[in-house]
Protein backbone atom coordinates (compact mmCIF):
# COMPACT_ATOMS: atom_id res chain seq x y z
CA UNK A 1 0.00 0.00 0.00
CA UNK A 2 1.48 3.32 -0.95
CA UNK A 3 0.97 6.44 1.10
CA UNK A 4 0.92 9.20 -1.46
CA UNK A 5 -0.50 11.83 0.83
CA UNK A 6 2.16 11.65 3.49
CA UNK A 7 5.88 11.98 3.69
CA UNK A 8 6.19 10.53 7.18
CA UNK A 9 6.78 6.84 6.95
CA UNK A 10 9.64 6.69 9.43
CA UNK A 11 9.20 4.14 12.22
CA UNK A 12 7.67 5.60 15.37
CA UNK A 13 10.25 7.13 17.65
CA UNK A 14 12.94 7.34 14.99
CA UNK A 15 14.87 10.55 15.32
CA UNK A 16 14.34 12.89 12.45
CA UNK A 17 14.56 16.60 11.92
CA UNK A 18 11.57 18.56 13.11
CA UNK A 19 9.69 19.87 10.14
CA UNK A 20 6.55 21.96 10.09
CA UNK A 21 3.84 20.29 8.17
CA UNK A 22 0.18 20.98 7.70
CA UNK A 23 -2.50 19.28 9.73
CA UNK A 24 -2.89 18.44 13.39
CA UNK A 25 -1.66 14.91 12.80
CA UNK A 26 1.40 15.75 10.80
CA UNK A 27 3.93 15.04 13.53
CA UNK A 28 3.76 11.44 12.50
CA UNK A 29 1.39 9.31 10.54
CA UNK A 30 0.23 8.22 13.94
CA UNK A 31 -1.31 4.79 13.73
CA UNK A 32 -4.01 5.77 16.19
CA UNK A 33 -5.28 8.56 13.95
CA UNK A 34 -5.20 6.36 10.90
CA UNK A 35 -7.29 3.80 12.72
CA UNK A 36 -9.68 6.52 13.91
CA UNK A 37 -10.01 7.84 10.37
CA UNK A 38 -10.81 4.42 8.95
CA UNK A 39 -13.23 3.68 11.77
CA UNK A 40 -15.07 6.92 11.09
CA UNK A 41 -15.13 6.07 7.40
CA UNK A 42 -16.35 2.53 7.87
CA UNK A 43 -20.07 3.33 7.50
CA UNK A 44 -19.30 5.35 4.37
CA UNK A 45 -17.28 2.50 2.81
CA UNK A 46 -20.14 0.13 3.48
CA UNK A 47 -22.77 2.51 2.21
CA UNK A 48 -21.16 3.67 -1.02
CA UNK A 49 -19.89 0.19 -1.78
CA UNK A 50 -23.24 -1.51 -1.29
CA UNK A 51 -25.54 1.23 -2.55
CA UNK A 52 -23.54 2.68 -5.47
CA UNK A 53 -20.69 0.50 -6.69
CA UNK A 54 -22.35 -2.88 -6.20
CA UNK A 55 -25.55 -1.80 -8.01
CA UNK A 56 -23.55 -0.46 -10.95
CA UNK A 57 -21.65 -3.73 -11.20
CA UNK A 58 -24.93 -5.63 -11.00
CA UNK A 59 -26.50 -3.45 -13.65
CA UNK A 60 -23.64 -3.97 -16.09
CA UNK A 61 -23.72 -7.69 -15.44
CA UNK A 62 -27.48 -8.02 -15.93
CA UNK A 63 -27.29 -5.94 -19.10
CA UNK A 64 -25.66 -9.03 -20.66
CA UNK A 65 -28.42 -11.30 -19.44
CA UNK A 66 -32.01 -12.05 -20.27
CA UNK A 67 -35.01 -13.85 -18.77
CA UNK A 68 -37.46 -12.89 -16.03
CA UNK A 69 -34.72 -12.92 -13.39
CA UNK A 70 -32.06 -11.60 -15.79
CA UNK A 71 -30.16 -14.83 -15.19
CA UNK A 72 -29.56 -16.28 -18.67
CA UNK A 73 -26.37 -15.09 -20.33
CA UNK A 74 -27.18 -13.40 -23.62
CA UNK A 75 -23.96 -11.75 -24.72
CA UNK A 76 -24.49 -8.49 -26.57
CA UNK A 77 -28.11 -9.32 -27.48
CA UNK A 78 -29.63 -6.57 -25.35
CA UNK A 79 -27.34 -3.98 -26.88
CA UNK A 80 -27.86 -5.01 -30.49
CA UNK A 81 -31.59 -5.10 -29.80
CA UNK A 82 -31.43 -1.57 -28.36
CA UNK A 83 -29.85 -0.20 -31.52
CA UNK A 84 -32.48 -1.83 -33.73
CA UNK A 85 -35.45 -0.95 -31.52
CA UNK A 86 -37.47 1.83 -33.20
CA UNK A 87 -39.25 2.68 -29.94
CA UNK A 88 -35.93 3.18 -28.19
CA UNK A 89 -34.64 5.33 -31.01
CA UNK A 90 -37.78 7.45 -30.86
CA UNK A 91 -37.55 7.74 -27.10
CA UNK A 92 -33.89 8.73 -27.31
CA UNK A 93 -34.63 11.44 -29.90
CA UNK A 94 -37.51 12.79 -27.82
CA UNK A 95 -35.28 12.89 -24.75
CA UNK A 96 -32.40 14.65 -26.49
CA UNK A 97 -34.80 17.30 -27.83
CA UNK A 98 -36.25 17.64 -24.36
CA UNK A 99 -32.81 17.88 -22.74
CA UNK A 100 -31.45 20.43 -25.21
CA UNK A 101 -34.61 22.58 -25.18
CA UNK A 102 -34.89 22.64 -21.38
CA UNK A 103 -31.18 23.52 -21.16
CA UNK A 104 -31.35 26.39 -23.63
CA UNK A 105 -34.60 27.61 -22.06
CA UNK A 106 -33.14 27.46 -18.56
CA UNK A 107 -30.10 29.49 -19.64
CA UNK A 108 -31.95 32.13 -21.67
CA UNK A 109 -34.87 32.65 -19.26
CA UNK A 110 -32.80 32.18 -16.11
CA UNK A 111 -30.17 34.66 -17.25
CA UNK A 112 -32.75 37.22 -18.38
CA UNK A 113 -34.51 37.08 -15.02
CA UNK A 114 -31.19 37.26 -13.17
CA UNK A 115 -30.12 40.33 -15.15
CA UNK A 116 -33.42 42.05 -14.34
CA UNK A 117 -33.19 41.16 -10.67
CA UNK A 118 -29.58 42.32 -10.48
CA UNK A 119 -30.74 45.94 -10.75
CA UNK A 120 -31.56 48.19 -7.83
CA UNK A 121 -35.26 47.46 -7.72
CA UNK A 122 -37.72 47.52 -4.88
CA UNK A 123 -38.98 44.15 -3.73
CA UNK A 124 -36.13 42.10 -5.17
CA UNK A 125 -36.42 39.51 -2.41
CA UNK A 126 -40.15 39.13 -3.07
CA UNK A 127 -39.57 38.72 -6.81
CA UNK A 128 -36.83 36.20 -6.20
CA UNK A 129 -39.06 34.20 -3.85
CA UNK A 130 -41.99 34.29 -6.27
CA UNK A 131 -39.80 33.06 -9.13
CA UNK A 132 -38.31 30.30 -7.00
CA UNK A 133 -41.59 28.93 -5.63
CA UNK A 134 -42.29 26.40 -8.42
CA UNK A 135 -38.86 24.88 -7.78
CA UNK A 136 -40.12 23.80 -4.34
CA UNK A 137 -42.88 21.66 -5.78
CA UNK A 138 -42.71 17.96 -6.37
CA UNK A 139 -42.93 16.82 -9.97
CA UNK A 140 -46.15 15.13 -8.83
CA UNK A 141 -47.71 18.52 -8.09
CA UNK A 142 -46.36 20.10 -11.27
CA UNK A 143 -47.67 17.27 -13.38
CA UNK A 144 -51.13 17.10 -11.89
CA UNK A 145 -51.62 20.85 -11.71
CA UNK A 146 -50.64 21.46 -15.32
CA UNK A 147 -52.67 18.54 -16.55
CA UNK A 148 -55.65 20.30 -15.07
CA UNK A 149 -54.72 23.76 -16.34
CA UNK A 150 -54.02 22.47 -19.86
CA UNK A 151 -57.09 20.25 -20.08
CA UNK A 152 -58.91 21.17 -23.32
CA UNK A 153 -62.38 20.85 -21.73
CA UNK A 154 -62.11 21.98 -18.14
CA UNK A 155 -58.72 23.70 -18.07
CA UNK A 156 -58.37 27.32 -17.10
CA UNK A 157 -55.77 28.17 -19.73
CA UNK A 158 -58.03 27.78 -22.73
CA UNK A 159 -60.73 29.81 -21.01
CA UNK A 160 -58.19 32.56 -20.39
CA UNK A 161 -57.11 32.48 -24.03
CA UNK A 162 -60.64 32.64 -25.38
CA UNK A 163 -61.48 35.50 -22.99
CA UNK A 164 -58.51 37.34 -24.46
CA UNK A 165 -59.72 36.51 -27.97
CA UNK A 166 -56.79 34.18 -28.68
CA UNK A 167 -57.16 30.75 -30.30
CA UNK A 168 -57.46 27.85 -27.87
CA UNK A 169 -55.26 24.77 -28.12
CA UNK A 170 -55.42 21.12 -27.23
CA UNK A 171 -51.94 21.53 -25.85
CA UNK A 172 -51.03 17.96 -25.05
CA UNK A 173 -52.35 16.62 -28.35
CA UNK A 174 -51.02 19.12 -30.84
CA UNK A 175 -47.73 20.16 -29.21
CA UNK A 176 -47.11 17.55 -26.53
CA UNK A 177 -43.34 17.77 -26.30
CA UNK A 178 -43.18 21.56 -26.43
CA UNK A 179 -45.85 21.74 -23.74
CA UNK A 180 -44.00 19.33 -21.47
CA UNK A 181 -40.80 21.33 -22.04
CA UNK A 182 -42.64 24.51 -21.09
CA UNK A 183 -44.03 22.96 -17.91
CA UNK A 184 -40.54 21.74 -16.97
CA UNK A 185 -39.10 25.21 -17.48
CA UNK A 186 -41.88 26.65 -15.33
CA UNK A 187 -40.61 24.42 -12.55
CA UNK A 188 -36.86 24.94 -12.94
CA UNK A 189 -36.03 28.47 -14.14
CA UNK A 190 -36.12 29.89 -10.62
CA UNK A 191 -33.24 27.63 -9.67
CA UNK A 192 -31.18 28.68 -12.69
CA UNK A 193 -32.02 32.31 -12.01
CA UNK A 194 -30.58 32.08 -8.47
CA UNK A 195 -27.38 30.51 -9.81
CA UNK A 196 -26.98 33.25 -12.43
CA UNK A 197 -27.74 35.92 -9.84
CA UNK A 198 -24.89 34.63 -7.67
CA UNK A 199 -22.63 34.62 -10.74
CA UNK A 200 -23.58 38.20 -11.63
CA UNK A 201 -22.91 39.39 -8.11
CA UNK A 202 -19.40 38.02 -8.41
CA UNK A 203 -18.55 40.40 -11.30
CA UNK A 204 -16.80 43.52 -9.93
CA UNK A 205 -18.71 46.76 -10.53
CA UNK A 206 -15.46 48.51 -11.58
CA UNK A 207 -15.39 46.61 -14.86
CA UNK A 208 -18.71 48.13 -15.86
CA UNK A 209 -17.64 51.58 -14.71
CA UNK A 210 -14.42 51.36 -16.69
CA UNK A 211 -16.26 50.14 -19.77
CA UNK A 212 -18.81 52.93 -19.48
CA UNK A 213 -16.02 55.50 -19.23
CA UNK A 214 -14.52 53.97 -22.37
CA UNK A 215 -17.85 54.54 -24.10
CA UNK A 216 -19.24 51.00 -24.20
CA UNK A 217 -23.02 50.83 -24.46
CA UNK A 218 -25.19 48.42 -22.45
CA UNK A 219 -25.28 45.86 -25.26
CA UNK A 220 -21.51 45.90 -25.60
CA UNK A 221 -21.06 45.67 -21.85
CA UNK A 222 -23.28 42.60 -21.79
CA UNK A 223 -21.43 40.80 -24.60
CA UNK A 224 -17.92 41.85 -23.57
CA UNK A 225 -18.11 41.75 -19.77
CA UNK A 226 -21.15 39.98 -18.39
CA UNK A 227 -21.32 36.99 -20.68
CA UNK A 228 -17.60 36.07 -20.68
CA UNK A 229 -17.30 36.47 -16.91
CA UNK A 230 -20.42 34.40 -16.36
CA UNK A 231 -18.99 31.53 -18.40
CA UNK A 232 -18.29 29.27 -15.37
CA UNK A 233 -21.86 29.71 -14.13
CA UNK A 234 -23.30 29.12 -17.59
CA UNK A 235 -21.18 26.00 -17.92
CA UNK A 236 -22.37 24.66 -14.59
CA UNK A 237 -26.00 25.46 -15.37
CA UNK A 238 -25.81 23.80 -18.77
CA UNK A 239 -24.13 20.65 -17.44
CA UNK A 240 -26.72 20.32 -14.67
CA UNK A 241 -29.63 21.06 -17.01
CA UNK A 242 -28.52 18.48 -19.57
CA UNK A 243 -28.00 15.84 -16.88
CA UNK A 244 -31.39 16.55 -15.32
CA UNK A 245 -33.14 16.89 -18.67
CA UNK A 246 -31.90 13.54 -19.98
CA UNK A 247 -33.22 11.73 -16.92
CA UNK A 248 -36.61 13.44 -16.56
CA UNK A 249 -39.30 10.93 -15.69
CA UNK A 250 -42.25 12.33 -13.75
CA UNK A 251 -43.42 14.64 -16.53
CA UNK A 252 -44.05 11.71 -18.86
CA UNK A 253 -45.40 9.45 -16.12
CA UNK A 254 -47.90 11.97 -14.80
CA UNK A 255 -48.76 14.40 -17.57
CA UNK A 256 -48.72 12.48 -20.84
CA UNK A 257 -48.12 8.80 -20.18
CA UNK A 258 -45.50 9.10 -22.94
CA UNK A 259 -48.09 9.86 -25.58
CA UNK A 260 -49.66 10.70 -27.87
CA UNK A 261 -48.02 8.00 -30.00
CA UNK A 262 -44.74 8.11 -28.10
CA UNK A 263 -44.15 11.78 -28.76
CA UNK A 264 -43.24 12.42 -25.11
CA UNK A 265 -41.81 8.98 -24.35
CA UNK A 266 -38.93 10.25 -22.19
CA UNK A 267 -36.09 7.75 -21.98
CA UNK A 268 -36.29 6.94 -18.29
CA UNK A 269 -40.05 6.55 -18.60
CA UNK A 270 -39.39 4.07 -21.41
CA UNK A 271 -36.82 2.21 -19.30
CA UNK A 272 -39.24 2.22 -16.35
CA UNK A 273 -41.88 0.52 -18.50
CA UNK A 274 -39.45 -2.02 -19.91
CA UNK A 275 -38.32 -2.87 -16.37
CA UNK A 276 -41.52 -2.74 -14.37
CA UNK A 277 -44.29 -3.29 -16.92
CA UNK A 278 -42.61 -5.76 -19.30
CA UNK A 279 -40.40 -7.09 -16.46
CA UNK A 280 -37.41 -7.27 -18.79
CA UNK A 281 -34.65 -6.35 -16.34
CA UNK A 282 -31.82 -7.39 -18.63
CA UNK A 283 -32.92 -5.18 -21.50
CA UNK A 284 -33.81 -2.31 -19.16
CA UNK A 285 -30.32 -2.53 -17.61
CA UNK A 286 -28.70 -2.30 -21.03
CA UNK A 287 -30.88 0.71 -21.89
CA UNK A 288 -29.99 2.44 -18.60
CA UNK A 289 -26.32 1.79 -19.13
CA UNK A 290 -26.46 3.30 -22.63
CA UNK A 291 -28.05 6.50 -21.32
CA UNK A 292 -25.49 6.61 -18.53
CA UNK A 293 -22.70 6.47 -21.13
CA UNK A 294 -24.37 9.23 -23.14
CA UNK A 295 -24.61 11.43 -20.04
CA UNK A 296 -20.97 10.83 -19.11
CA UNK A 297 -19.81 11.63 -22.65
CA UNK A 298 -22.05 14.71 -22.84
CA UNK A 299 -20.69 15.98 -19.52
CA UNK A 300 -17.05 15.42 -20.43
CA UNK A 301 -17.46 17.15 -23.79
CA UNK A 302 -19.34 20.06 -22.24
CA UNK A 303 -16.67 20.54 -19.59
CA UNK A 304 -13.87 20.32 -22.18
CA UNK A 305 -15.46 22.79 -24.57
CA UNK A 306 -16.69 25.02 -21.77
CA UNK A 307 -13.35 25.27 -19.97
CA UNK A 308 -11.66 26.24 -23.20
CA UNK A 309 -14.10 29.14 -23.54
CA UNK A 310 -13.37 30.57 -20.10
CA UNK A 311 -11.65 33.93 -19.84
CA UNK A 312 -9.87 35.87 -17.15
CA UNK A 313 -9.67 39.63 -16.99
CA UNK B 1 -25.90 45.15 -8.26
CA UNK B 2 -26.52 47.55 -11.11
CA UNK B 3 -28.77 50.55 -10.94
CA UNK B 4 -31.53 50.77 -13.49
CA UNK B 5 -30.46 53.44 -15.97
CA UNK B 6 -33.70 55.29 -16.67
CA UNK B 7 -37.34 55.36 -15.60
CA UNK B 8 -38.50 53.72 -18.82
CA UNK B 9 -36.18 50.75 -18.43
CA UNK B 10 -37.15 50.53 -14.79
CA UNK B 11 -40.87 50.37 -15.61
CA UNK B 12 -40.21 47.79 -18.30
CA UNK B 13 -38.22 45.68 -15.82
CA UNK B 14 -40.99 45.83 -13.24
CA UNK B 15 -43.66 44.97 -15.77
CA UNK B 16 -41.77 42.00 -17.10
CA UNK B 17 -40.88 40.69 -13.64
CA UNK B 18 -44.44 41.04 -12.41
CA UNK B 19 -45.72 39.18 -15.47
CA UNK B 20 -43.27 36.31 -15.00
CA UNK B 21 -44.01 36.15 -11.28
CA UNK B 22 -47.70 35.92 -12.15
CA UNK B 23 -46.92 32.94 -14.36
CA UNK B 24 -45.01 31.20 -11.55
CA UNK B 25 -47.36 32.02 -8.67
CA UNK B 26 -50.88 32.14 -10.12
CA UNK B 27 -51.03 28.43 -11.09
CA UNK B 28 -50.17 27.53 -7.50
CA UNK B 29 -52.84 29.87 -6.14
CA UNK B 30 -55.26 28.32 -8.62
CA UNK B 31 -54.35 24.92 -7.15
CA UNK B 32 -55.44 26.28 -3.76
CA UNK B 33 -58.70 27.56 -5.23
CA UNK B 34 -59.31 24.25 -6.98
CA UNK B 35 -58.91 22.40 -3.69
CA UNK B 36 -61.86 24.37 -2.28
CA UNK B 37 -64.26 23.92 -5.20
CA UNK B 38 -67.11 21.47 -5.41
CA UNK B 39 -66.73 18.56 -7.80
CA UNK B 40 -69.28 20.21 -10.09
CA UNK B 41 -67.31 23.43 -10.15
CA UNK B 42 -64.09 21.63 -11.11
CA UNK B 43 -65.88 19.93 -14.01
CA UNK B 44 -67.82 22.97 -15.23
CA UNK B 45 -67.49 23.62 -18.95
CA UNK B 46 -66.63 27.19 -18.06
CA UNK B 47 -63.88 26.78 -15.44
CA UNK B 48 -64.42 28.54 -12.15
CA UNK B 49 -61.65 30.64 -10.66
CA UNK B 50 -62.87 30.95 -7.12
CA UNK B 51 -65.44 28.60 -5.49
CA UNK B 52 -68.84 30.00 -4.60
CA UNK B 53 -68.36 28.84 -1.04
CA UNK B 54 -65.01 27.28 -0.04
CA UNK B 55 -65.37 23.54 0.50
CA UNK B 56 -63.03 22.88 3.41
CA UNK B 57 -64.65 19.48 3.70
CA UNK B 58 -62.69 18.42 0.59
CA UNK B 59 -59.68 17.92 2.81
CA UNK B 60 -61.60 15.61 5.13
CA UNK B 61 -63.02 13.73 2.14
CA UNK B 62 -59.50 13.14 0.82
CA UNK B 63 -58.60 11.31 4.03
CA UNK B 64 -61.70 9.14 3.67
CA UNK B 65 -61.06 8.19 0.05
CA UNK B 66 -57.39 7.31 0.44
CA UNK B 67 -55.10 6.51 3.38
CA UNK B 68 -53.74 10.01 3.17
CA UNK B 69 -52.74 9.96 6.85
CA UNK B 70 -50.45 7.03 6.00
CA UNK B 71 -48.97 8.95 3.07
CA UNK B 72 -48.11 11.86 5.36
CA UNK B 73 -46.60 9.62 8.04
CA UNK B 74 -44.58 7.72 5.41
CA UNK B 75 -43.28 10.93 3.88
CA UNK B 76 -42.31 12.25 7.32
CA UNK B 77 -40.53 9.01 8.27
CA UNK B 78 -38.69 8.73 4.96
CA UNK B 79 -37.72 12.38 4.42
CA UNK B 80 -37.06 12.88 8.14
CA UNK B 81 -35.02 9.67 8.47
CA UNK B 82 -32.88 10.45 5.44
CA UNK B 83 -32.31 14.03 6.59
CA UNK B 84 -31.25 12.85 10.05
CA UNK B 85 -28.87 10.31 8.52
CA UNK B 86 -27.30 12.99 6.33
CA UNK B 87 -26.83 15.29 9.30
CA UNK B 88 -25.09 12.48 11.19
CA UNK B 89 -22.94 10.95 8.45
CA UNK B 90 -22.13 13.68 5.92
CA UNK B 91 -20.26 15.98 8.36
CA UNK B 92 -18.46 13.04 9.99
CA UNK B 93 -17.11 11.77 6.69
CA UNK B 94 -16.41 15.33 5.58
CA UNK B 95 -14.44 15.90 8.78
CA UNK B 96 -12.26 12.85 8.22
CA UNK B 97 -11.41 13.95 4.68
CA UNK B 98 -10.79 17.53 5.82
CA UNK B 99 -8.61 16.95 8.85
CA UNK B 100 -7.13 13.43 8.89
CA UNK B 101 -4.15 12.15 6.98
CA UNK B 102 -4.18 8.48 6.10
CA UNK B 103 -3.10 6.15 3.33
CA UNK B 104 -5.25 6.21 0.16
CA UNK B 105 -7.01 9.39 1.25
CA UNK B 106 -7.07 10.98 -2.20
CA UNK B 107 -8.03 7.77 -3.95
CA UNK B 108 -10.92 7.22 -1.57
CA UNK B 109 -12.06 10.81 -1.88
CA UNK B 110 -12.15 10.56 -5.66
CA UNK B 111 -14.03 7.28 -5.45
CA UNK B 112 -16.52 9.07 -3.22
CA UNK B 113 -16.92 12.09 -5.50
CA UNK B 114 -17.37 9.80 -8.48
CA UNK B 115 -20.69 8.63 -7.01
CA UNK B 116 -22.07 12.13 -7.74
CA UNK B 117 -21.93 11.14 -11.41
CA UNK B 118 -24.18 8.14 -10.80
CA UNK B 119 -27.81 9.16 -11.25
CA UNK B 120 -30.69 7.40 -9.56
CA UNK B 121 -31.91 5.75 -12.74
CA UNK B 122 -28.67 3.79 -13.00
CA UNK B 123 -29.20 2.37 -9.51
CA UNK B 124 -32.96 1.95 -9.86
CA UNK B 125 -33.16 -1.58 -11.29
CA UNK B 126 -30.28 -3.18 -9.34
CA UNK B 127 -31.50 -1.57 -6.10
CA UNK B 128 -34.99 -2.89 -6.81
CA UNK B 129 -33.58 -6.41 -7.24
CA UNK B 130 -31.46 -6.00 -4.10
CA UNK B 131 -34.41 -4.79 -2.01
CA UNK B 132 -36.50 -7.61 -3.39
CA UNK B 133 -33.84 -10.18 -2.38
CA UNK B 134 -33.64 -8.66 1.09
CA UNK B 135 -37.43 -8.80 1.36
CA UNK B 136 -37.44 -5.05 1.90
CA UNK B 137 -39.69 -3.98 -0.96
CA UNK B 138 -42.67 -2.01 0.28
CA UNK B 139 -41.00 -1.12 3.59
CA UNK B 140 -39.59 2.09 5.00
CA UNK B 141 -36.05 0.63 4.93
CA UNK B 142 -36.23 0.30 1.16
CA UNK B 143 -37.07 3.99 0.89
CA UNK B 144 -34.45 5.19 3.38
CA UNK B 145 -31.36 2.97 3.23
CA UNK B 146 -30.26 3.70 -0.38
CA UNK B 147 -30.07 7.43 0.49
CA UNK B 148 -28.38 7.47 3.90
CA UNK B 149 -25.41 9.51 2.70
CA UNK B 150 -24.66 11.76 -0.18
CA UNK B 151 -21.32 12.56 -1.78
CA UNK B 152 -22.25 16.16 -2.41
CA UNK B 153 -23.26 16.66 1.24
CA UNK B 154 -19.92 15.18 2.32
CA UNK B 155 -18.04 17.41 -0.12
CA UNK B 156 -19.92 20.46 1.15
CA UNK B 157 -19.18 19.67 4.78
CA UNK B 158 -15.52 19.06 3.99
CA UNK B 159 -15.33 22.51 2.39
CA UNK B 160 -16.78 24.07 5.53
CA UNK B 161 -14.68 22.07 7.99
CA UNK B 162 -11.35 22.63 6.25
CA UNK B 163 -10.93 26.28 7.35
CA UNK B 164 -11.48 25.46 11.05
CA UNK B 165 -8.06 26.04 12.70
CA UNK B 166 -6.18 22.84 13.50
CA UNK B 167 -5.15 24.41 16.80
CA UNK B 168 -8.70 24.01 18.09
CA UNK B 169 -8.50 20.28 17.45
CA UNK B 170 -5.01 20.17 18.94
CA UNK B 171 -6.07 21.93 22.10
CA UNK B 172 -9.02 19.61 22.60
CA UNK B 173 -6.79 16.60 22.06
CA UNK B 174 -4.27 17.83 24.62
CA UNK B 175 -7.16 18.26 27.04
CA UNK B 176 -7.76 14.55 26.58
CA UNK B 177 -11.00 14.74 24.61
CA UNK B 178 -11.90 11.60 22.67
CA UNK B 179 -12.00 11.80 18.86
CA UNK B 180 -15.77 11.47 18.76
CA UNK B 181 -16.08 14.19 21.39
CA UNK B 182 -13.83 16.51 19.41
CA UNK B 183 -16.05 15.96 16.39
CA UNK B 184 -19.26 16.58 18.33
CA UNK B 185 -18.10 19.45 20.57
CA UNK B 186 -15.45 21.24 18.53
CA UNK B 187 -16.22 20.66 14.87
CA UNK B 188 -20.01 20.46 14.63
CA UNK B 189 -20.75 23.75 16.47
CA UNK B 190 -18.52 25.57 13.98
CA UNK B 191 -20.53 24.48 10.95
CA UNK B 192 -24.09 24.97 12.18
CA UNK B 193 -25.17 27.19 9.24
CA UNK B 194 -23.86 24.63 6.76
CA UNK B 195 -25.74 21.90 8.63
CA UNK B 196 -28.91 23.97 8.37
CA UNK B 197 -28.48 24.29 4.60
CA UNK B 198 -27.75 20.58 4.27
CA UNK B 199 -30.75 19.60 6.39
CA UNK B 200 -33.21 21.89 4.61
CA UNK B 201 -32.15 20.82 1.17
CA UNK B 202 -32.13 17.13 1.96
CA UNK B 203 -35.57 17.30 3.54
CA UNK B 204 -37.26 19.23 0.74
CA UNK B 205 -35.61 17.08 -1.92
CA UNK B 206 -36.63 13.82 -0.27
CA UNK B 207 -40.11 15.09 0.57
CA UNK B 208 -40.68 15.69 -3.14
CA UNK B 209 -38.92 12.55 -4.45
CA UNK B 210 -41.08 10.63 -6.88
CA UNK B 211 -39.31 7.91 -8.86
CA UNK B 212 -37.81 5.66 -6.16
CA UNK B 213 -40.87 5.55 -3.86
CA UNK B 214 -42.93 4.72 -6.94
CA UNK B 215 -40.62 1.83 -7.80
CA UNK B 216 -40.05 0.48 -4.29
CA UNK B 217 -43.58 0.49 -2.88
CA UNK B 218 -46.52 -1.57 -3.98
CA UNK B 219 -49.20 -1.37 -1.28
CA UNK B 220 -51.31 1.73 -0.95
CA UNK B 221 -50.45 2.07 2.75
CA UNK B 222 -46.72 2.42 2.04
CA UNK B 223 -46.91 5.23 -0.49
CA UNK B 224 -45.40 8.62 0.18
CA UNK B 225 -47.46 11.74 -0.59
CA UNK B 226 -46.19 12.39 -4.16
CA UNK B 227 -46.69 8.77 -5.20
CA UNK B 228 -49.96 8.42 -3.32
CA UNK B 229 -51.23 11.54 -5.01
CA UNK B 230 -50.24 10.53 -8.54
CA UNK B 231 -51.82 7.10 -8.14
CA UNK B 232 -54.90 8.59 -6.48
CA UNK B 233 -55.33 10.67 -9.62
CA UNK B 234 -55.13 7.56 -11.79
CA UNK B 235 -57.82 5.91 -9.73
CA UNK B 236 -60.18 8.85 -9.25
CA UNK B 237 -59.33 10.77 -12.37
CA UNK B 238 -62.30 13.10 -12.20
CA UNK B 239 -61.88 14.16 -8.58
CA UNK B 240 -59.78 17.22 -9.33
CA UNK B 241 -60.80 19.03 -6.16
CA UNK B 242 -59.37 16.21 -4.04
CA UNK B 243 -56.21 15.90 -6.12
CA UNK B 244 -55.69 19.61 -5.64
CA UNK B 245 -56.28 19.31 -1.89
CA UNK B 246 -53.63 16.59 -1.74
CA UNK B 247 -51.23 18.77 -3.74
CA UNK B 248 -51.74 21.59 -1.27
CA UNK B 249 -50.90 19.25 1.62
CA UNK B 250 -47.75 18.17 -0.17
CA UNK B 251 -46.76 21.72 -1.04
CA UNK B 252 -47.43 23.65 2.16
CA UNK B 253 -44.59 22.21 4.28
CA UNK B 254 -41.95 22.98 1.65
CA UNK B 255 -43.24 26.49 1.11
CA UNK B 256 -43.27 27.15 4.87
CA UNK B 257 -39.71 25.85 5.20
CA UNK B 258 -38.72 28.08 2.32
CA UNK B 259 -40.39 31.22 3.64
CA UNK B 260 -38.81 30.84 7.07
CA UNK B 261 -35.35 30.11 5.73
CA UNK B 262 -35.13 31.83 2.38
CA UNK B 263 -31.60 33.01 3.08
CA UNK B 264 -30.32 29.50 3.83
CA UNK B 265 -32.23 28.14 0.90
CA UNK B 266 -30.80 30.54 -1.64
CA UNK B 267 -27.36 29.95 -0.16
CA UNK B 268 -27.89 26.23 -0.62
CA UNK B 269 -28.65 26.66 -4.31
CA UNK B 270 -25.60 28.87 -4.74
CA UNK B 271 -23.47 26.25 -2.99
CA UNK B 272 -24.68 23.58 -5.36
CA UNK B 273 -22.69 25.61 -7.91
CA UNK B 274 -19.56 24.51 -6.07
CA UNK B 275 -19.76 21.15 -7.76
Amino acid sequence: MSAPTTTATAPPGAARPVRRRRGPFAKSLNRRYVITAYLFLLPAFAFFGLMFYLPIANMVSSSFRTGAQADVYAGMDNYTRAFEDAAVRNSFTVTVIFGVATTIGAIVIGLTLALLLNQKLRGRVVFRAALLVPYLTSVAIVGLLWRNILDPQLGILNRLLSDLGLPTQTWLNTHPLATVIGVTLWMTVGYTMVLFLAGLQGIPEEYYEAATVDGAGPWQRFWRITLPLLAPTTLFVSVMAVINGLQAFGQAYIITGGGPAGRTDLYIFHVFNVAFTSRDFGYASALSFLLFLVIVIFTVVQLRVGRRGEVQY
Amino acid sequence: MRSAPNPLARTASYTFLILVCAVTVVPLLYMGALSLQTEAETLAANPVLWPESPQWGNYAELFERAPFGNFIVNSLIVAGGITLAHLVFDPLVGYVFAKFRFPLRNTLFIALLATMMIPLFVRMIPLYVMMSNLGWLDTHQALIVPFLMDAFGIFLMRQFIQPIPDDLIHAARIDGASELRIYARVILPQVKPALAVLGLFTFVHQWNEFLWPLVATSSEEMRTIPVGLALFKQEYFTLWHLTAAGSVILFVPTVLIFLFSQRYFVRGITLSGLK
